[in-house]
């Protein structure tokens, strides 16, 4: 399962719009994913179905985001997102993942991450998704909210993995958290925490930033704790 | 908790923190100085004697060398056993009114009283009386035969028989009733007393050797229960008179005091923390017990004569320890205990001192001895502030008890909350590990085959969308199982908020709007008690009612409303309603279909109540939960 990096260019100008690096290794999913994007304006789009394809792509340009699967076969996307952090800050990263479950996405964020998509998703939210994360917002499930606040409120468990930087989160973070958690729109908790509704996306991704873990050593212990890499 | 280990213990105050080591010294010299002065009060204090009109003072006395006359009180220094004659006179009046009597307050060794040359008086007929450490009075009725108007002759054979020299105190004849209240003073004073804090001595040496017999670490205890025994005994035995087996001992008995000194010694080293060894204790103890070998094998007399020498010194030393031991106790310690025993070495040095200038004849003109007395007293009261302490220990002891028994149950209490927490943990992260690999399992495998399926249906165009919708709502089922099994702690609303996500994305492809409202603002309780599975099939409920809309509605919105409510019991409960703004069930399958009997399954399972309303303007599916979800599914 492989595929060589291409350029897939929806508007015909490789320079204009979102440069996305697509790195998954199942074609019809790359695939599906790939038309999504590709069906709507502003994306050029770069694909890759292994760590060694996406450093390719890499080293030829710098994507505005990078969309990657953790699983791949020559590698773990994890190393990938923290090399792509290292090297294009700016970038912004998103990993694709099938069920959106925590412990990959968790896993995922604590590398550098800002957003997850699943690779379900209908072809026109995959789109409005990315376009969202370029802008700033970034998109959070209930699921994960609830896993971030609870391991931010217990008391600090040493066992616990994946380890989270908690302890920088601000009680209003917490709280939008809950409200997404217990499944209130954005527009809800703002209105219930008396903020503007587009200052909450924006309190999110400064949560994932926050939530960072910062060295690499520590990052890839948590990851080989967690199962996630595979040695 | 031993005596001997912790002298100043429980009962114990600490005066140290509150005066330094010098102010202390002088604090104490002056109370010292203070019980000194109280005991030479207390025994300078006059006994109580009959009018003095009645007082018979001048005698002679017959010698080899002729009578020489004598006033009363008078010494009979001299060689013993011998016996002196005195010859006194009084007047009695002309026409008697009443009964006279004839008074000898105090006597050494015995005395026998003769008027007009009959016998009225004999002392050793009552032979307590002849003790010499006893201070003993004795009265007579003089017959009234006897008594002749105007000078009556009255004689007195002093016996004397060591080892104190002869002593005759003033003699009183006259009415009875004006002789009988010295008398009775001094019997209260010389003889019941005595025989109180005997009897008081018997009690505490029996409590204190019954304290020792069970608590053998408490030797200090033990030595003060037999000096205890043998103050007893000295008190109660009556001086041997005719020679016996018995009067050694007896003798060895009342000589006693040697042998009590040493053990006082003794106790107040181990009460106070001292170093004891076995050849200090011989010592301490030799001078008693060559007394008491001395009345079983050399008799009354070899008694007398050991008690002077080496007894006497013996108490001398032995008191003096005593002093030395618990004034250098007080000085050090500064505690309340230390004090008050150096403070009654005190009371019996001052006796002792004053006894021995009283036989020395530095006191003259009486002979009144207050050591014995003394002693017992100081005794009882040492006795009872043992005993008190040690019923204070044992009180520390209940309450350290009743405080160990509360705070080990505390412990258990603590240990067995933080048990439960564990395992309660341990449960919550079995659970979560196990969910976690069946996360990872499912990711891995059939998660991934779904979406592939998903992508492969997606490609087929319009032929693949069933199979697409398939998948998809495959992979939400996997999503919603996974969800279930999460540590929500009882909190339906996080199982609510993930929900709204993936409906909510189910929705928007048929265009559908998901509204979500809070009917209160807690929104719905929580249930401790909720389980994965109730979870699952409340979150299948909702899936389905959605799938009727989605399917069969033609709705443009959905609402999800939940909120608590307090019922009639007081109790609350929560409820969810969903509605959408479809056509209801007109005209299409009824309310019975197939569906709906699924989705009243489940909610019976888990003990909800599910209602349903259909009309024009939609339908509305209410949720009644239970105010407790039952432990195992209610079978439909």
């Amino acid at each position: 399962m492989t595929a060589s990096p291409t350029d897939t260019d929806s508007t015909g100008a490789p320079s204009g719009g979102i440069t996305v690096l697509l790195v998954e290794d199942d074609a019809p999913t790359r695939g599906r994913l790939r038309d999504a994007l590709a069906s709507e304006p502003g994306f050029t789009i770069r694909e890759a179905g292994t760590v060694a394809e996406a450093r390719a792509a890499l080293d030829q340009t710098a994507p505005d985001v990078l969309l990657t699967d953790l699983q791949l076969p020559d590698g773990h996307g994890v190393d990938l997102i923290r090399e792509t952090r290292a090297r294009f800050p700016r970038a912004e990263v998103m990993v694709i993942s099938i069920l959106g479950d925590e412990e990959s996405v968790i896993a995922a964020i604590s590398v550098g991450a800002t957003g997850y998509l699943l690779k379900d998703a209908f072809p026109t939210d995959i789109a409005a998704t990315v376009r969202d994360l370029v802008a700033g917002h970034s998109p959070i499930s209930a699921s994960i909210a609830r896993f971030i606040v609870r391991r931010a409120q217990r008391e600090p468990d040493a066992a616990a993995r994946p380890q989270l930087n908690t302890a920088r989160l601000t009680p209003r973070e917490i709280d939008i958290l809950w409200g997404i958690a217990k499944g209130f729109s954005y527009a809800d908790i703002a209105a219930h925490l008396g903020l503007s509704r587009q200052t909450v996306p924006g309190h999110i991704k400064s949560i994932y930033r926050k939530l960072e873990v910062n060295t690499r050593g520590e990052a890839v212990f948590e990851a080989v704790q967690q199962g996630l890499i595979k040695l | 908790m031993s005596a001997g280990a912790q002298p100043a213990g429980a009962g114990a105050t600490p005066l140290s923190a509150r005066w330094s080591r010098r102010r202390f010294a002088l604090l104490h010299l002056s109370l010292q100085a203070v019980v000194v002065g109280l005991c030479l009060l207390v025994t300078s204090f006059p006994l109580p004697a009959p009018d003095s009109r009645y007082a018979v003072r001048e005698a002679t006395v017959a010698g080899p060398d002729g009578p020489t006359p004598v006033r009363l009180p008078a010494t009979f220094p001299g060689s013993t056993p011998r016996r002196i004659n005195l010859a006194l006179s009084f007047t009695a009046p002309d026409k008697l009114t009443e009964e006279w009597s004839v008074l000898t307050p105090r006597f050494t060794n015995a005395a026998q009283v003769l008027v007009n040359g009959v016998a009225v008086l004999d002392t050793r007929r009552k032979a307590s009386n002849n003790r010499p450490d006893r201070n003993a009075a004795d009265m007579a009725v003089i017959p009234t035969q006897l008594l002749r108007p105007g000078v009556n002759e009255l004689s007195v054979r002093l016996y004397v028989w060591g080892p104190l020299s002869g002593f005759l105190d003033t003699l009183y004849v006259g009415p009875d009733s004006v002789l009988r209240d010295a008398w009775d003073w001094r019997i209260l004073l010389f003889s019941t007393l005595p025989v109180v804090f005997s009897s008081w001595q018997v009690i505490l040496a029996l409590v204190l050797g019954i304290m020792w017999f069970k608590r053998r670490q408490e030797t200090a205890y033990g030595v003060l229960a037999a000096a205890m025994a043998l103050g007893a005994l000295h008190t109660f035995l009556i001086p041997p008179e005719q020679p016996s087996w018995l009067a050694g001992i007896r003798a060895a008995a009342i000589g006693s005091a040697p042998l009590e000194s040493g053990l006082v010694l003794l106790f107040c080293m181990l009460f106070l923390g001292r170093r004891l060894t076995p050849l200090f204790a011989a010592l301490t103890l030799g001078p008693g017990v060559v007394i008491a070998l001395a009345g079983l094998i050399g008799g009354p007399e070899m008694v007398r004569q050991a008690f002077i020498w080496p007894g006497l010194p013996a108490i001398a030393l032995c008191l003096g320890g005593v002093a030395w031991l618990t004034h250098g106790a007080a000085l050090s310690r500064r505690d309340l205990v230390s004090v008050l025993l150096a403070s009654a070495a005190t009371v019996l040095v001052t006796c002792l001192i004053r006894d021995v200038l009283t036989i020395a004849g530095a006191l003259p003109h009486q002979r009144i001895f207050v050591t014995r007395m003394a002693y017992a007293a100081v005794m009882t009261v040492i006795g009872a502030c043992l005993t008190w302490r040690f019923a204070s220990a044992l009180n520390e002891v209940d309450s350290f008890a009743g405080r160990l028994v509360t705070q080990v149950r505390e412990a258990e209490d603590k240990l067995r909350a933080s048990f439960a927490r564990e395992e309660q943990r341990k449960h919550a992260a079995a659970l979560a590990s196990e969910r976690a690999r069946l996360t990872r399992d499912l990711h891995d495998g059939l998660g991934g085959q779904l979406v592939s399926i998903v992508a492969l249906a997606e490609r087929s165009g319009a032929h693949g969308a069933q199979i697409g919708e398939a998948a998809r709502s495959a992979l939400r089922d996997l999503r919603l199982v996974i969800d279930a099994m999460d540590d929500i702690d009882g909190d339906l609303m996080l199982a609510l908020g993930a929900w709204r996500e993936r409906t909510a994305a189910r929705l928007r492809p048929h265009d559908i709007r998901l509204d979500w409202r809070p009917l209160s603002p807690a929104g719905l309780p929580v249930h401790q008690e909720l389980r994965p599975w109730h979870v699952i099939q409340l979150l299948r409920l909702l899936d389905e009612a959605v799938t009727n809309t989605v399917k069969h509605a033609n709705a443009r919105c959905i609402t999800v409303s939940f909120g608590s409510f307090t019922n009639d019991d007081g109790a609350a409960r929560g409820r969810i309603i969903i509605a959408d703004d479809g056509h209801g069930f007109s005209g299409r399958a009824t309310p019975q279909g197939r569906g709906l009997d699924n989705m009243r399954r489940r909610a019976g399972r888990c003990g909800v109540s599910l209602s349903l309303d259909s009309g024009p303007d939609g339908v509305r599916i209410t949720l009644d939960l239970p105010a407790r979800f039952p432990e195992t599914e209610i079978p439909a």
